[in-house]
């Protein structure tokens, strides 16, 4: 349990660092912060438009089914393409100064969450403003972003640490991700996948994650809390395992930079 | 580990891999899957080094004898590649002029930023900051950018960062020729107060005065080995006899 002393002793880094991430994306800006929220709500209109119009779905108030899967999936989306890229776009340091370089990951994947929870705001004001309204049931929501945040924490780590040795991960993570989108009930409801490929859709923990925040916020209604708690397990196991790799692959990382 | 010893370094090896062209990307990789030269070479050769608490030792050796490579040694930002290194105490280590500064930062956000990849919290960097700023003698320039900055000041910033750190063990790797004269003497007279204080110190030096005026102890390292370890004058004398 060193890690966890060593990260306490170096918490004024990763403060600073989760800080650095997170101001010093918009730093030269002028909108600045606002693109946190302008990039969803643009991203939002789009999809909003292209779906319901062209493509002709009937799903009843169809931006609020949209929104509440879309959010959690922009900040996964973010998280994991901006972790592939976090160790080997800080190499200047890692080949000076000795620092715990999990810091590196940990704070990628933490400034994400600080700003899906910022983000987020948009959503409970789409829920309200839509007649949806917000639900008991989103006492669970906090268990489902502890456990999105676990799975990215644990991706992160082991993203972060392969692309210093292959560098097209970074490249190959875009493809993936978009093919992700696809695959995840985002756009459409889970129902309407065809009962013969469900198990397989099933292998993807963001398939589940995205339908437990739809369940919640707005179908209103509690999400299989069984099927949660073994997701959950899934995601801790990955993050250790995640953990293990870094682990493994940290001791190079100053001559393979 | 016995108490006094602030570093012990056990049969310790390290190669490094050199690749002749070194293939980056999944492409590279398998177009050069048969002609990926690679050669290996031995930077350092079964090393063993006891250094007590509150010494302060020299390493001299001539350029690519493996001095740097022991120094990052010790910091952990390269591993062994056989045996072992422990070290008791806060360590700090300037290998290199400002590594982690950020150039569009002040010279103030770059002491925070500094000195936190230091390990420290913020109120023990804001309790210290006075002294650092008055160290570094950069006066109103504190606030401005550091990318504006001449290499000489930043070399003072970088320096007088990892002095207050208050470290137990300090390591340098010659970056101390940068400043003009009278900060190289503020310098030297610094560390020669950071050594009564009972630090342990570990610096790289080429400066034959600056070895004489601050080290008890000199280790010699000459193609990745340990040639000669001892007392500062008799291993400077047979260096300078050898090497010239």
């Amino acid at each position: 349990m060193n890690i966890f002393k060593n990260l306490y002793n170096y918490r004024e880094f990763l403060k600073t660092s989760i800080k650095k991430e997170f101001r010093g994306k918009y730093k030269k800006s002028f909108l600045g912060i606002l693109w946190s929220f302008l990039n969803p709500l643009f991203q939002l209109l789009i999809y909003a438009l292209v779906f319901p119009f062209i493509l002709k779905n009937n799903v009843s108030n169809y931006t609020v089914f949209l929104i509440v899967a879309l959010f959690p999936w922009n900040f996964f989306n973010l998280s994991i393409i901006q972790s592939a890229a976090c160790v080997v776009s800080n190499g200047g340091i890692i080949k000076k100064v000795y620092f715990p370089r999990e810091i590196l990951p940990i704070s990628t994947a933490t400034s994400n969450l600080i700003n899906f929870l910022i983000s987020s705001v948009i959503v409970f004001v789409a829920l309200l403003i839509s007649g949806v309204g917000i639900h008991a049931s989103i006492i669970a929501l906090p268990i489902i972003i502890l456990m999105q945040y676990i799975l990215q924490l644990g991706l992160s780590f082991i993203l972060s640490a392969i692309t210093v040795y292959v560098r097209d991960v970074e490249y190959l993570i875009n493809v993936i991700m978009m093919l992700a989108f696809y695959l995840s009930p985002i756009v459409y409801s889970a129902d309407m996948i065809p009962t013969k490929y469900l198990p397989l859709f099933k292998l993807n923990p963001m398939f589940h994650i995205i339908k437990y925040y739809r369940d919640i916020l707005y179908y209103g209604k509690f999400p299989e809390m069984g099927s949660v708690f073994i997701l959950f397990f899934v995601c801790i196991i990955i993050l250790i395992v995640g953990y293990l790799i870094f682990r493994k692959l940290e001791k190079r990382f100053a001559e393979e930079l | 580990m016995k108490n006094d010893v602030a570093i012990t370094i056990k049969n310790m090896s390290k190669d490094f891999i050199i690749y002749a062209d070194k293939a980056n990307t999944l492409k590279e990789r398998i177009v050069r899957f048969s002609n990926n030269k690679k050669e290996v070479r031995h930077i350092l050769k079964n090393i063993n080094l006891e250094i007590k608490k509150g010494e302060t030792v020299a390493l001299i050796g001539v350029n690519g004898s493996g001095k740097s490579t022991l120094l990052k040694l010790i910091t952990k930002i390269i591993y062994p590649t056989s045996g072992s290194i422990k070290v008791k105490g806060k360590l700090a280590s300037l290998l290199e002029l400002g590594a982690g500064f950020h150039p569009d930062f002040s010279g103030r956000e770059n002491i925070y930023f500094n000195a936190s990849i230091f390990g420290l919290t913020k109120s023990e960097i804001d309790s210290r900051l006075d002294d650092i700023i008055a160290f570094s003698e950069l006066g109103s320039f504190i606030d401005t950018p550091v990318r504006t900055y001449s290499s000489g000041m930043y070399m003072r910033l970088a320096f007088s960062v990892a002095i207050n750190v208050d470290a137990d063990i300090i390591l340098i790797d010659e970056i101390l020729a940068v400043g003009d004269q009278r900060f190289q003497e503020k310098c030297m007279n610094k560390m020669q107060e950071l050594k009564k204080m009972g630090k342990t110190m570990v610096f790289v030096s080429h400066s034959k005065e600056a070895v004489e005026f601050l080290c008890d102890r000199a280790v010699w390292i000459n193609n990745g080995e340990i040639q000669k370890d001892g007392k500062t004058e008799e291993v400077l004398k047979e260096y300078i006899k050898v090497c010239g």
